[in-house]
């Protein structure tokens, strides 16, 4: 297949892998600065993994859309995050590591009785086969992210506040824990919608490259939130080319582009 | 001082957890007052500052706050230069423009009073000149400036400042508590310093609350930084002297 003949076969066969690829990564992009600059960025590995125990657990009790499950389970680990990690009797990273493995771990016990079916959905979101995308996917994705996104853009000065400075914030009346539990609320059902479009390796990957690039390539706050995006929604076109022209997994190869988007940054840098 | 205190801690115990740290405190701040609070490490002076800054609720007693019309007092607070996370390379304006923050609603622009309010905070305290520069590459004097010019921007009844003086050079040093000074002195604010530098405070506040053993002392400065007190609080010799007008508070030497 030449290379026109993949990307036109991508344009018209698989419109919907690529607009949900290129949101759930815009979305996954801006919120990655916030993940980044608050140097929480093993929460989102957790999250990510928990929101995979979420469709796991959906597909297991039935009855449950996967989204939904994985949004109520990823909320409630940043309710039980908002209060334990305030805790100064156990480390937070141990907190988030006992986190990590217990959502892995029901995973893979959820897995093991569920129907061969419903497995395959997880396995594809493990393996981040993006070419199952539907328009319903789209659809959800593209109201989540424009909801969060307005949230973000409308708060953004509590936002930015809160994430460099929340003692100072409170002060001032701009209510700390409220904002901080908003965040990790509005990346709870970014990373829940994402993963079942795009795989949990995306996701977390386009929580940390693009933004990272970004925060390389800007040099004001404004800016860095805008690249970010902009890095977010460009590598999936070439990583969805990549997959069709050597026949890799979608979502890994989406990744693999996101680095490669990354490296003319930290080479300058250096 | 015969005026009604703007901040007034009334029996206050305070606390985390199942925890009290500090008891039947009884505390009062008046317009004008410059109040250092001092006591050794762990002994509870952040407790007492997340009280007055009004982050943190009293367990028992009642803190009431009334500035002079009536309203509660807007606090400028400046933090520990290290305790803000700096990844993002915000300037010098952005962070003296989050003075303005709670004063501006959502989607709106900043004004050109609110412009003019953190241009007037930045010159105050000689940084205007740095307003494009990242903030995190200023040293630490610059950033102590520039967290005193953002919470000056906030157009505050008290100006409230924890450790502010902490890891810096003796010119730095004396930099900053001269501004402090002139805020105090010239401008009338409500200063309330947070310091384990016994030096710092001696020399520049009108009144101590020292925190020790879960309670605090207040009075005036050579009241409570007597060598007595300050030997048996930090148990060891302290010798307490004037050099030039200057109080020096220095630990005795070691005769063996």
């Amino acid at each position: 297949m030449s290379n026109v003949e993949i990307i036109t076969t991508i344009i018209q066969q698989f419109p919907y892998a690529l607009a949900g690829s290129m949101i759930a990564g815009l979305l996954c992009a801006f919120l990655g600065v916030y993940v980044v600059s608050k140097r929480v960025v093993f929460v989102s590995a957790t999250l990510t993994e928990v929101a995979v125990a979420g469709v796991a657990f959906a597909n297991l009790v039935g009855g449950l859309h996967p989204t939904v499950g994985s949004v109520l389970l990823t909320s409630l680990a940043v309710l039980l995050f908002a209060r334990l990690l305030r805790s100064t009797a156990v480390p937070s990273d141990a907190i988030l590591g006992i986190s990590y493995i217990v959502a892995l771990t029901i995973r893979i016990l959820m897995m093991q009785k569920t129907s061969g079916a419903e497995v395959a959905e997880v396995e594809s979101i493990l393996k981040g086969d993006m070419l199952l995308v539907t328009p319903a996917h789209v659809t959800i994705m593209a109201v989540t992210a424009a909801i969060i996104l307005l949230i973000h853009l409308v708060f953004f000065r509590q936002f930015l506040f809160v994430s460099m400075d929340a003692e100072t914030a409170r002060t001032q009346g701009i209510r700390s824990g409220l904002w901080e539990f908003v965040f990790y609320l509005t990346l709870a059902v970014a990373v829940s919608t994402a993963v079942r479009i795009v795989g949990d390796l995306f996701v977390f990957g386009f929580l940390v490259i693009p933004s990272t690039a970004a925060m390389l390539a800007a040099k004001r706050v404004g800016r860095i939130f805008l690249t970010a995006a902009v890095f977010g929604a460009l590598p999936p076109i070439l990583g969805l080319f990549l997959a069709f022209k050597f026949d890799f997994p979608a979502g890994p190869a989406t990744v693999a582009s996101a680095v490669v988007l990354l490296l003319p940054w930290v080479v300058q840098k250096r | 001082m015969t005026e009604t205190p703007i901040i007034e801690f009334q029996q206050v115990s305070l606390g985390y957890g199942g925890r009290t740290i500090v008891r039947d405190v009884s505390l009062s701040l008046f317009p004008n007052d410059f109040l250092g609070i001092v006591g050794p490490n762990g002994s509870g002076k952040t407790t007492v500052l997340r009280a007055l800054l009004g982050t943190l609720s009293p367990r028992k007693g009642e803190i009431r706050r009334a500035a002079a019309n009536g309203v509660p007092p807007t606090i400028g607070y400046v933090p520990q230069r290290d305790s803000l996370e700096l990844v993002l390379p915000l300037t010098v304006r952005d962070v003296v423009m989050m003075g303005r923050y709670a004063s501006v609603r959502p989607l709106r622009r900043f004004t050109a009073a609110d412009r003019r309010i953190a241009d007037e905070a930045m010159a105050h305290v000689d940084i205007g000149n740095l307003a494009g520069l990242s903030y995190r590459d200023l040293s630490g004097g610059q950033r102590q400036r520039t967290l005193i010019a953002r919470a000056l921007a906030a157009q505050p009844d008290i100006l409230v400042l924890d450790e502010p003086t902490n890891g810096m050079d003796l010119s730095s040093r004396t930099a900053i508590l001269e501004i402090i000074r002139h805020l105090h002195e010239h401008d009338g604010l409500t200063v309330v310093m947070v310091t384990h530098l016994l030096s710092d405070v001696a020399n520049y506040v009108n009144r101590i609350a020292l925190v020790e053993q879960g309670t605090v002392r207040l009075g005036a400065v050579d009241e409570i930084l007597s060598s007595d007190r300050l030997s048996a609080i930090y148990q060891m010799p302290v010798h307490v002297s004037e050099v030039h007008g200057v109080t020096v508070i220095v630990p005795e030497p070691d005769d063996e």
